[in-house]
């Protein structure tokens, strides 16, 4: 029975991983994402690939939103930036994917700096609103732009690694999960430096912080930037996924999706990122699979449908209300149980 | 300790729901028997539920019709829907979905977004013939999308037929487009406008709103003073299109006004209210009350649902029935059951009878069915009636 950990350094105090059993398990994570590939129907690599994008996606909004305290309803624009940047670099100048996808981040990194300006001035509701005109400027650019393909949008062919096309889900797998994990330790990381304290300290009280010698524009930029970057490569990894980017392919909605997500997942948690877009991916998938189950064919469909919708809604509602720290609470309270029995439960 | 039994049961409750979870990635492989199957991202839900319930009875109600005869040289048809909501990414996961776990020939799709996003796992897959809700003018290329056709005539030619009624019914007529600022309502008016110029039409002036709008006083300022003889609108369903016509004709407009396929449900039409009396429109196919001619097919439909149904179903319904065509044209050729050759066979289709559901011979060259008719609103008798014959841009 696991009873305490112990930390003899400071080292082994601020690790990433802190004990043989979170190692134990994440190795166990790691083979499962490894082989799942090998075990899974095209339907649910699919849905892998789409919940990887979404999770560097969610991930990035956390940076902003849960750990420094500034909302964004932005997010599906700069996703967006990302993926017109990989459209047009892969069919203008057929560069290497990874260069294309980093690009992405990039272009969508600038585009946060920008948006994030107004940061300085306005907090909240005021933001939320400034990031929701930054989506209808991007909207209306997409749709506009020569370059952009207009309303039509662009396809692409798929990416290439050493002459292989990643055109299947399976392909795929391999180019999203990693990059996807590679963000989610990243951004594990960045709480553990300066510029990540700095952003918790401005998302618990943003006067104090600067009064502690933290310039608040860069630090508020900064996140605007990395929040957007996330956004740009999951932006990027879209394009390739679905090879086809229009301007409605980034809908205001699509923003809300992602603000839901790390909300029921849990703000300012990293799990939090991870269990929300899972949760919102997913349980409209596994909703429609009980209803499969159901009895009555094609007309039970029929009749089903809304009540699947009204169920997925009540269900956030139910966490909001139930548990408004998220999934990444929930999931605190059984690790903590298996820790704790037989003694406390 | 007296809880213990109960935490080994919550603990072994936990493992068994964690084993059934892991279990499911292997349990959706099941493959279909010799059925022809027919997969469908239908929109049951979101903001095109009004038109998937309908597409959804329709293609059920073929099937039905095509099994209870028999099938299709023995072999049954079997409808495998999905509800997408009319999102893209959703629509894409059905399809995984639906293929992984049948061997599908046929597939209906509900968006442009989706034919467009679908496009390039077709041409790889090779096993698919697919049709359905979208009539974008850019699927209408049949090098681009060799596995895919449209229902009807596209964007383009819906409005090219509505422009050829017109030049025939008042040449040189100045003729003004409103429409959505979206994908599906940009479609066709740079190639309409081009088009008009060439049947000796004026386009005195292009509005375009937002999807859906409700204030469009500016817009109608600006449309009355181009004093179109014609307004057509484009890329909406209903709003805000009753607006445009009540202030119009406050402002004493005496423009004629049109719509196309997805406005011109008859259920449709008629929220306008009495103000949009006259209102026009193109329409692929016949209304389900239409029985101004022989129309068996209609009439089995009628028998079997007794009650008004939608041109979305009618949609369906002909959906159904081309894909089953294709399918009996490739069997007949002794050939497998491929995108390819169910395209091959579809282009075969010359003077086709609808059964009265398109009122004249169709014949299918490339992806699209550029037939259609012009029918108008009779507010009084809260029905769609024929204002011009069948016009083929054949």
């Amino acid at each position: 029975m696991r009873i305490g950990t112990l930390k003899q350094s400071y080292i082994a105090d601020a690790a990433l991983f802190d004990s043989r059993t979170q190692k134990a398990w994440l190795a166990i994570g790691a083979a499962l994402l490894v082989l799942f590939p090998f075990m899974a129907s095209d339907y649910w690599l699919y849905l892998a690939c789409l919940v990887a994008i979404n999770v560097a996606s969610a991930t990035g909004l956390n940076i902003l939103t849960g750990y420094t305290g500034l909302v964004s309803l932005g997010q599906a624009a700069f996703m967006g930036l990302g993926a017109y940047t990989v459209a047009i670099m892969q069919t203008r100048l057929g560069t290497p994917f990874l260069l294309n996808i980093v690009a992405g981040g990039v272009v969508a990194m600038l585009g946060g700096l920008v948006v994030g300006l107004p940061s300085l001035r306005v907090k909240g509701l005021y933001l939320a609103i400034a990031t929701i005109a930054a989506s209808f400027i991007a909207h209306f650019l997409f749709a506009n732009l020569k370059l952009t393909g207009g309303t039509s949008g662009l396809s692409l062919p798929p990416a290439q690694f050493f002459g292989l096309p990643l055109d299947t889900s399976f392909r795929l797998y391999w180019v999203i999960v990693p990059v996807m994990v590679l963000m989610v330790l990243g951004a594990a990381n960045l709480f553990r430096t300066r510029v990540g304290r700095a952003f918790i300290a401005i998302r618990d009280r943003d006067i104090s912080a600067e009064v502690l010698g933290i310039p608040l524009l860069r630090y508020k930029l900064l996140s605007f930037g990395l929040s957007s970057f996330y956004a740009g490569v999951a932006g990027g990894l879209w394009a390739y996924f679905f090879r086809v980017v229009t301007p409605e392919s980034f809908p205001l909605l699509m923003s809300i999706f992602f603000l839901a997500a790390i909300i029921v997942g849990g703000m300012g948690t990293i799990l939090g990122g991870i269990f929300g877009a899972v949760f919102m991916t997913m349980v409209p998938e596994l909703l429609k699979l009980v209803v499969d189950l159901l009895p009555g064919g094609v007309e039970m469909t029929v009749f089903l449908s809304p009540v699947r919708t009204v169920v997925f809604g009540l269900l956030i509602v139910g966490f909001l209300v139930f548990e408004p720290h998220g999934l990444a609470e929930v999931w605190r309270r059984i690790r903590r149980f298996f820790h704790l029995w037989p003694f406390r439960n | 300790m007296p809880k213990t039994p109960k935490l080994f049961q919550r603990r072994r409750a936990l493992l068994i729901a964690v084993g059934l979870a892991a279990a499911v990635p292997f349990a959706a492989s099941a493959q279909g028997n010799e059925d022809i199957v027919i997969g469908g991202s239908i929109p049951m839900t979101g903001v095109f539920a009004f038109a998937g319930v309908g597409i959804n009875a329709g293609i059920a109600d073929y099937v039905k019709i095509v099994n209870d005869a028999g099938g299709i040289k023995g072999r049954k048809l079997r409808y495998v829907p999905e509800d997408t909501g009319y999102k893209v990414d959703v629509s894409v996961a059905a399809f995984k979905k639906i293929t992984s776990q049948n061997k599908v020939n046929l597939y209906y799709g509900d968006s442009t977004g989706f034919s467009k996003t679908i496009n390039p796992e077709l041409d790889r897959n090779g096993q698919i013939l697919m049709a359905g809700a979208s009539f974008a003018t850019e699927l209408n290329d049949s090098a681009k999308y060799p596995n895919q056709f449209l229902v009807g005539p596209d964007y383009t030619e819906q409005i090219g037929i509505l422009l050829r009624h017109i030049a025939k019914e008042k040449p040189g007529a100045k003729v003004a487009f409103v429409y959505s600022d979206s994908e599906f309502g940009r479609d066709p008016i740079e190639a309409s406008e081009a088009a008009a110029k060439k049947l000796g039409l004026t386009v005195p002036v292009k509005l375009m709103t937002p999807p859906g709008s409700v204030d469009v006083s500016t817009e109608v300022i600006k449309l009355r003073r181009a004093a179109p003889d014609y307004t057509i609108f484009h890329g909406y369903i209903l709003a805000p299109i009753p607006e445009f016509i009540q202030q119009g004709k406050q402002m004493g407009m005496t423009s004629k006004w049109m719509g196309t396929f997805w406005t011109m449900d008859s259920s449709t039409v008629m929220k306008m209210g009495e103000g949009a009396d006259g209102f026009m429109g193109v329409m692929p196919y016949r209304y389900y009350y239409d029985t101004s001619a022989k129309a068996p097919m209609l009439d089995k439909i009628r028998a079997l649902r007794p009650e008004y149904q939608s041109t979305a179903y009618t949609q369906g319904f002909l959906t159904a029935m081309l894909f089953t065509e294709a399918a009996k044209r490739t069997l007949d050729a002794g050939k497998p059951l491929d995108g390819k050759n169910l395209k091959a066979s579809l282009n075969t289709i010359k003077d086709f009878d609808t059964g009265g559901i398109i009122g004249t011979p169709i014949t299918i060259k490339g992806n699209s069915i550029p037939v259609g008719r012009v029918y108008k609103a009779d507010m009084k008798a809260q029905k769609m009636a024929p204002a011009s014959d069948w016009i083929s841009l054949n």
